[in-house]
């Protein structure tokens, strides 16, 4: 697997245990992996660099991640974004599946579950 | 539900005059309310258990969230039975104060080491310890408990003795004070903390600490001879060992005589405010209110030769070799850096070949002094070039080294002594610090990994992430639990709990057949022991004494010994060590564990309830045991009828009918099987009292379990029922709701049937049992496999089954429901046979055939 092929996913969460979870165990997985906990830092990157995956938390300080996600979708209309949260609702979910997320996971949830949801958008990515 | 409730609302009058008595209606409603709550509280319970695995991904929202809910609906619980039984058990709510109180100060971060009891014998320190007894007493213990190693005899002073220490002596503001002080530059460093020091020094010990070391004293002279009592203290801080690395910053005192261990143990705790420590704590920012010195106390060991093993060399982090340092005599020279030891590199794995040597002239051993006190001491010459350490002894402290690490999934940096008689003794163990940039990086590994011949992935459930290299020990029926190697990968047909027992032993556990919310898997997760269960046929794919690598993060077996991957676990920070899971271990010891069992103990009370839990069985026990005792012991309510079943099998069963469940014109006391009209507790009977549901083939069992699990629910003449389990069934003639508790374990059947499918659900609940935790785990399986199969959507956690079916036709409900039926009589004494795993598959099939052959 050289760099450039490797599938590039940056994670906003603003609690520091889920990235500093799932960073290494995508890595292994040869993902290439930014975290960040603050969601201004996060959409700065994304003006710096596109990312083929975003995985964003929605309540959150600040922008929250509906907002940004939306934004980064409008930069990146490629990317393709994950969302989890603890706040999981019909409506949470009816909302983002309506902005173009591509799918929604309510925490807690486990590493497997993920990597599945990353691979199914990964396949998606390759097909477009 | 809502329809029985009405069904039951309208049998009110409405001009009912108030009376003391509460009407049934209402009581049943709370009654339904108790086991809905009751079923809820159980279930989340077991679902945050799981999350401790280290397979799930959950945030601090998380753990307040659930806390929130448990605490929500237990207080709920204790209103609903305030309700039937009024002011009948008030002391509940101080229990549920008492223990929410606990768990809030858990949430809000408090130190867990404020209370409890001030001395603990290092054999009754229990797993996870660390918070009451500091990092150095807790893995000693550990050590000696659960790896059978040999440790110095001793006890822990603990946190809480620490507390009370600083509360007798009101130096808890005067410390305040001063570090204030210190930290707005008005006194120096030096001064601040000699005033403190000269506080602690000077301070009064507590009575009960008095007392209880010098009876913890007396308990370490009874096993020994008439010799001199000498100790070791130490300090064992609180986050000494762990992420922070306080090392060395603290006192410690070497051949004590007993009559001076109060006087050292102030020492070792002053030393908790010595210049060094006061600055490093301000460097890292830890909180001076968190500061907590619990002391070791152990019986000096004589040592000929001591020292300090790495196991993993610091300097070339590259895996394969250990460091280790020794000399002549105590290893305080060696270990403080102030003299240079023999150094060995030597070999991580067997057989522990000593790569490379390096002895050094050593011309003095400091030694202990027959009455109390150190000295060094000159060595003959010939002693001074000799190696300090044997071949043999090298490989003896390897092996302990590499079981140590094993087991506490980090680098270890080892004390140990080597005593007159020439037996290995481990002084202290933590982890070590070892330089991360020569680990592997996580990118790397993906590289690294793909170039591994994979035996099999994604085969099976994670019981427990983590990473383990090894040798398969294939365990079969004929395999003996002693004859299992340390270090080895366990692999077996079954998830049997039985293999619990060399948890803190092996490296890692593969099984064919298994759940990941069963008993193994919860002892696995207590022990962090990488745990794949169910993977269908790990027993097939693998050879005895193969070299394998579980990557239980990833799901994947490897061929051979993935060291990097190894290495890369070893540096990682694993999950447990984070703030968040610390924090749900934490919270769940006041939620989880079950201490009531009983209703026939004279502890069975509201004030002995120590968890939530607790509250949650006493209530439902004495929910229903209200319900039998206003409604058939004094029947209050014209509107309802009442009594016992008479049937032909050893069950008491007393039913209440709240509509239509029963033949006009019965009577109060004895209920005949055909007065009974409620339509799913006729089917449920239909199966239960089929002879062959009763007529399982003649057990051997001892006297005792057999007695204990006796169906009968005694006899008339034990009037009251609050001495006995009760049996209830709560009628009407769409609706059945049945408490029962043969022997000592419960079931709870909930049950809807009408001629609408979308009205229609049956619930199931099983929950503990007379024997050990083995064979309730094996029955559970059974059941749930059973259930499965007549399509009930099953979830099994422990000894805990909850089975729900819904939306079925009529005819499919009462199916169902007699399958229930012959399911309780089948199972009654079913955990005393389950004597093997394989018993499960017989039953099941057996089970299988009666149905075929009667439904």
């Amino acid at each position: 697997m050289s760099d450039q092929h490797k599938t590039s996913i940056l994670i906003l969460d603003d609690e520091p245990i889920v990235s500093k979870r799932l960073k290494p165990s995508l890595e292994k997985q040869g993902y290439e992996v930014e975290t960040f906990t603050v969601s201004s830092e996060a959409l700065k990157r994304t003006k710096e660099r596109s990312f083929d995956i975003v995985i964003t938390d929605l309540k959150m300080e600040g922008l929250n991640g509906m907002d940004f996600f939306t934004e980064v979708k409008a930069t990146s209309p490629r990317t393709e974004v994950i969302v989890i949260t603890g706040f999981a609702t019909m409506e949470t979910a009816k909302e983002s599946f309506q902005k173009g997320v591509f799918d929604f996971l309510a925490k807690p949830f486990k590493i497997s579950e993920i990597t599945a949801v990353i691979n199914k958008a990964e396949l998606k990515i390759k097909q477009s | 539900m809502k329809k029985i409730m009405k069904n039951i609302l309208a049998l009110l009058p409405s001009n009912r005059a108030k009376t003391s008595a509460v009407p049934f209606p209402v009581l049943f409603g709370k009654f339904q309310d108790i086991l809905t709550i009751n079923n809820s509280v159980l279930e989340t319970i077991a679902t945050v258990n799981d999350k401790l695995g280290g397979n799930y991904i959950f945030d601090r929202h998380y753990i307040e969230t659930t806390c929130q809910t448990i605490t929500d609906q237990v207080l709920k619980l204790i209103n609903d039975l305030d309700t039937i039984a009024p002011n009948k058990y008030l002391a509940l709510h101080d229990s549920f104060r008492r223990i929410s109180a606990e768990i809030e100060k858990d949430l809000a971060g408090r130190p867990y080491c404020h209370f409890g009891p001030f001395t603990l014998a290092y054999k009754a320190i229990s797993h996870h310890a660390a918070e009451e007894v500091g990092g150095k007493n807790a893995s000693l213990a550990e050590i000696a408990n659960f790896l059978d190693l040999t440790i110095p005899d001793g006890f822990a002073v603990t946190g809480a003795a620490f507390h009370a220490l600083l509360a007798k002596n009101d130096l808890r503001q005067k410390i305040d004070r001063i570090v204030a002080s210190w930290k707005r530059g008005k006194v120096s460093v030096e001064d601040a903390a000699q005033k403190i020091q000269q506080l602690i020094l000077d301070s009064k010990l507590p009575g009960k600490l008095e007392k209880d070391l010098s009876r913890s004293l007396a308990q370490l002279n009874d096993n020994k001879t008439n010799k001199p009592l000498l100790l070791a203290i130490r300090s064992s801080a609180w986050g000494e060992d762990g992420e922070r690395s306080f090392a060395g910053q603290y006192e410690s005192f070497l051949n004590v005589p007993a009559a001076e261990l109060a006087k050292a143990y102030r020492q070792v705790v002053a030393s908790a405010y010595s210049e060094t420590a006061l600055m490093y704590r301000q460097k890292i920012g830890f909180p001076e209110e968190e500061v907590t010195m619990a002391v070791a106390c152990q019986v000096m060991i004589d040592a000929v030769a001591s020292g300090v093993l790495y196991t993993l060399d610091p300097q070339h982090g590259h895996g394969g070799s250990m460091l280790l340092s020794a000399t002549w005599g105590l290893g305080a020279p060696v270990v403080s850096g102030r003299a240079s030891g023999d150094r060995f590199t030597v070999a991580r794995s067997k057989p522990y070949a000593v790569k490379e040597m390096q002895l050094v002239r050593k011309k003095t051993a400091l030694t202990s002094i027959a009455g109390g006190g150190t000295a060094l001491q000159p060595l003959p010459t010939d002693r001074q070039t000799q190696a300090s350490l044997g071949n043999e002894q090298i490989k003896q402290i390897a092996a302990t080294g590499m079981l140590i690490e094993k087991y506490f999934k980090k680098p270890q940096d080892i004390e140990f002594a080597i005593d007159r008689q020439g037996k290995l003794i481990v002084l202290q163990a933590r982890p070590l610090n070892i330089d991360q940039t020569d680990a592997p990086k996580a990118p790397e590994l993906a590289k690294l990994l793909s170039q591994y011949p994979v035996l099999f992935r994604d085969q099976g459930d994670i019981a427990q992430a983590g990473v383990a290299t090894g040798k398969v020990y294939m365990f079969s029926d004929d395999s003996r639990l002693r004859d299992v190697p340390a270090g080895a990968i366990l692999v077996a047909r079954f998830a049997s709990p039985l293999l619990a027992k060399v948890m803190a032993k092996v490296s890692a556990i593969l099984t064919d057949i298994g759940s990941p919310t069963g008993h193994l898997a919860t002892i696995a997760r207590e022990f962090r022991v990488p745990c794949i269960v169910n993977t269908g046929n790990a027993t097939e794919l693998l050879q005895p004494e193969q070299e394998i690598t579980v990557d239980a993060e990833a799901n994947i077996v490897y061929q051979g010994l993935v060291n990097e991957l190894c290495l890369y676990e070893l540096t990682e920070d694993a999950i447990e060590e984070s703030t968040e899971y610390k924090l749900l271990r934490r919270v769940l010891k006041n939620i989880a564990p079950l201490n009531l069992l009983d209703p026939a103990e004279k502890s069975f009370t509201p004030a002995a309830c120590s968890t939530l839990h607790d509250i949650t069985r006493f209530v439902h026990e004495k929910a229903v045991e209200e319900l039998i005792d206003r409604n058939y012991y004094n029947h209050h309510d014209p509107k309802t009828s009442s009594g016992k079943l008479r049937l032909n099998i050893p069950i008491d069963l007393v039913l209440i009918d709240i509509d239509g469940g029963l033949r006009k014109g019965s009577r109060k006391g004895e209920v005949l099987p055909d007065a009974i009209l409620s339509v799913p507790m006729l089917a449920f009977l239909e199966g239960l009292t089929h002879p062959q549901a009763w007529d399982n083939e003649p057990m051997s069992v001892d006297m005792g379990s057999f007695m204990s699990s006796l169906t009968r629910t005694f006899s008339t003449e034990l009037a009251s029922p609050k001495y006995v389990g009760q049996n209830l069934a709560v009628i009407s003639k769409e609706y059945t709701n049945i408490s029962l508790r043969l022997g000592y374990h419960f079931t709870m059947i909930d049950s809807y049937v009408t001629d609408n499918i979308n009205d229609n659900y049956a619930y199931f609940r099983f929950f503990g049992g007379v024997t050990d935790e083995t064979r309730r785990s094996r029955r559970a399986e059974f059941i749930g496999e059973v259930l499965a199969r007549h399509d009930f959507r099953v979830e099994v956690h422990g000894d805990l089954v909850v089975a729900r079916i819904k939306k079925m036709d009529k005819e499919g409900m009462l199916q169902r429901l007699q399958v229930l039926g012959w399911l309780v009589g089948f199972t009654r004494q079913l955990d005393v046979k389950m004597l093997s795993d394989q018993h499960i598959h017989h039953y099941i099939d057996k089970f299988n055939q009666l149905m075929e052959a009667n439904i």
